[in-house]
């Protein structure tokens, strides 16, 4: 195990955990993950001089010594416990269960589905079209990686998760993948990946969880890719439920064709140190993209959420509301980013930040970036970030409610508000009645 | 006794001080409506005696029922059967007004030592009072006041007062953005609490809603004092001659 002290060492030993992971005898993959590779070591990690990066900084990840975790590394006992708390299984849902970055088929369950659901080291094993898909789409969403994280993961993710949805497939009950992380004595560095291919017309819903277990600061550094095919309609949920002292880093990559119809729910409750990078691309006209976050945050969290919605095709509107509540001495960062392409003619897009500061030390830092290329289109922002309205709770609290009980109603309200937002019914109680318990638990709803 | 007592009331806001001793005295059964130019204190005298603690009293007093109004918390007024309907109602996105309206009532309830309302006569009793204002059910599952018109957050003010049966019921400009019609429905619904048992305190600026809630006094507020008393009359002398014509505060008639 190599010491990290000096930082300057330690694009080598992340290097070092990057290799040795297979790639499934996919020359296609054993060359991306050369490439990523060199990219990695040839941008390093982010520092707070990247302009993208300027309010997260990720020292005390880089200072670390993380490990490997070593294969099969949980008992079941240890699993089923967790695994009870952050299944969805009571709402019917498919369920795929990764502990990190194996795949667990004795927690799993996919009864019923009659698409491809499994992992990517089994989808390329298989050698036919489907590994084909995979060739063809895995790491090729960007045209260029992002940066040091979402290298490394190309270069070292040892696992993950792949969903082929074909043509006109509608799928009624929520695909659950559930990546957990479970530390022993030392930190683990865990990479999840995911891969869906949805087709044309396809109705779907897909959530992502992580979560773990374990004293030490592990890393999560997840990277997911959805390809969203013309007119389906996606609803996409993330649950980052990671321990208090977990960091967790992802880079999602969504691409829609014409007329497809996505949404996006980012909820953020754990972590110590996390960064969300979502980006949707509308590529192709008509296509509609809405993109909800809730971020839940205390004690000295910090969790920054950056969106980018490329608007590259005409007429496709786009709305955002990203929402937290902060206490403690958390901290947090929203920057929504909108690029209209030239072209992008009859663009509406509609970006909303709305922060709650439940106590003096709380900080949040939000900023929406405009880029517009094209002249017939709307693009509007708006943020506020302050204590509880006073004028809600006065009016509450003019009708006989007692101002405690005023305050948790508006704290539940605000969260709420986003939550009922889901499409899909089972998930949407789901989430409600579980951000009520956290809102509880985190003594955000007590505030003052 | 009085219902409501208002001795030599002074308050202010930002250090500025609005209400410069306001003398009135409201009776179970009546309705005084309070009239005034733009910045004489109307909705200041309105707020202080809601409890909203943006306003610091700073002289005299007020008794609600026998009860020393100053020292109860705005919450503790509404218990006791303050109500005031807002001038500028505010919206509450996430909180329905179903259960912004159970919560009221069963806080309410809960502070006189009676069970919380059951799910069955809360219903029928908001039914009810919503018939009376004209207000489609479908209100009750939307987020308080989100999306409602002037009119319909007006109306839905006076449901509220309807349904929570307040001992006094203060009016902040009611009438404020209303079209006839709505001003015809919220009077209604005003003047069907009109009872022995009940004082309303009509805050407004234009003489026309007082066609419709006709007071039995009416009180003209400058300056933040009374300078003058009367009945129903002297509401349309001022709509008639503007509020110009009055003596200032310091020849009070």
């Amino acid at each position: 195990m190599i010491q990290t002290a000096d930082l300057s060492n330690n694009l080598e030993f992340f290097a070092q955990l990057a290799t040795d992971t297979p790639s499934y005898g996919a020359d296609w993959l054993e060359s991306l993950r050369r490439e990523a590779l060199s990219e990695f070591l040839r941008l390093g990690f982010p520092t707070t001089h990247d302009e993208q990066w300027r309010l997260t900084n990720v020292a005390p990840i880089l200072r670390t010594a993380f490990v490997r975790p070593g294969p099969r590394s949980a008992t079941r006992q240890q699993l089923a416990h967790l695994i009870g708390t952050v299944s969805l299984r009571a709402i019917d849902s498919h369920e795929l269960v990764f502990v990190n970055g194996e795949f667990w088929p004795e927690f799993s369950s996919t009864k019923g589905l009659s698409i491809h659901v499994g992992t990517i080291s089994e989808a390329i094993h298989r050698n036919d079209q489907t590994s084909e898909l995979i060739a063809r789409n895995l790491g090729r969403q960007t045209a260029a990686v992002v940066d040091g994280f979402a290298a490394l993961n190309v270069a070292g993710f040892r696992d993950g998760a792949f969903i082929h949805v074909p043509d006109e497939t509608i799928i009624t009950q929520p695909i659950h993948l559930l990546f957990l992380t479970i530390s022993g004595d030392e930190p683990v560095i865990v990479q999840p990946r995911i891969l869906i291919v949805a087709g044309h017309g396809v109705q779907a819903t897909f959530v992502q969880s992580y979560a773990g277990a374990g004293e030490t600061a592990n890393l999560a550094n997840a990277a997911c890719e959805l390809c969203i095919g013309a007119n389906a309609r996606i609803e996409m949920v993330k649950l980052q439920r990671e321990t208090p002292q977990a960091f967790h880093v992802a880079h999602d990559h969504v691409r829609l064709r014409q007329g497809a119809n996505f949404q996006s729910l980012v909820i953020n409750i754990g972590g110590a140190l996390v960064r969300n990078d979502l980006a949707v691309i509308l590529d192709g006209p008509g296509a509609e993209a809405t993109l909800n976050g809730l971020t839940l945050s205390t004690g000295r969290q910090h969790i920054d959420n950056h969106t980018m919605l490329d608007h590259a095709c005409d007429h496709c509107p786009s709305h955002e509301l990203y929402k937290c509540l902060l206490g403690g001495s958390s901290s947090g960062v929203f920057k929504g980013k909108i690029l209209v392409r030239p072209g992008a003619q009859k663009t509406d897009a509609k970006q909303t930040s709305k922060s709650v500061l439940l106590s003096d030390e709380a900080v949040m830092n939000s900023q929406p970036q405009l880029e517009i290329y094209a002249d017939d289109v709307k693009c509007t922002h708006g943020s506020t970030t302050g204590p509880l309205d006073d004028e809600q709770l006065f009016y509450l609290r003019s009708r006989g409610i007692e101002e405690a009980q005023a305050r948790a109603l508006l704290t539940y309200a605000f969260a709420r508000d986003v939550l009922y937002r889901t499409w899909h019914h089972g998930l949407r109680s789901y989430l409600e009645t579980l951000i009520v318990a956290e809102l509880h638990r985190l003594h955000l709803d007590q505030a003052t | 006794m009085a219902l409501l007592e208002i001795k030599n009331l002074r308050a202010a806001v930002g250090g500025r001080e609005i209400l410069k001793g306001i003398n009135i005295s409201i009776n179970s059964g009546e309705v005084h409506a309070i009239m005034g130019p733009n910045g004489s204190g109307k909705s200041t005298l309105a707020q202080v005696l809601a409890g909203r603690e943006t306003y610091e009293v700073t002289g005299g007093q007020v008794s609600f029922d026998g009860k020393d109004l100053l020292e109860l918390s705005a919450e503790e007024r509404a218990c006791e059967g303050l109500f005031m309907a807002f001038q500028y109602p505010v919206e509450i996105p996430g909180v329905t007004t179903s259960y912004f309206l159970k919560a009221a009532i069963n806080a309410i309830r809960k502070y006189h030592n009676q069970s919380e309302l059951d799910a069955m006569d809360f219903l029928k009793l908001i039914k009810e009072k919503s018939k009376l204002l004209e207000m489609d059910q479908s209100f009750l599952n939307r987020s308080v006041n989100e999306g409602f018109s002037g009119g319909e957050k007006k109306r839905n003010e006076i449901l509220q007062m309807a349904v929570l049966n307040p001992r006094l019921a203060i009016l902040d400009e009611t009438d404020s953005g209303l079209d006839i019609d709505a001003m015809k429905i919220v009077s209604k619904g005003v003047n069907s609490l009109r009872s022995p048992d009940r004082g309303i305190l009509v805050v407004t600026h234009y003489q026309r809603l007082l066609n419709y809630i006709v007071p039995d006094f009416v009180h003209v507020l400058r300056d933040g004092k009374i300078i003058k008393s009367g009945d129903k009359n002297l509401a349309m002398e001022l709509e008639a001659r503007g509020y110009g014509w009055l003596e200032s505060p310091a020849v009070v008639a």
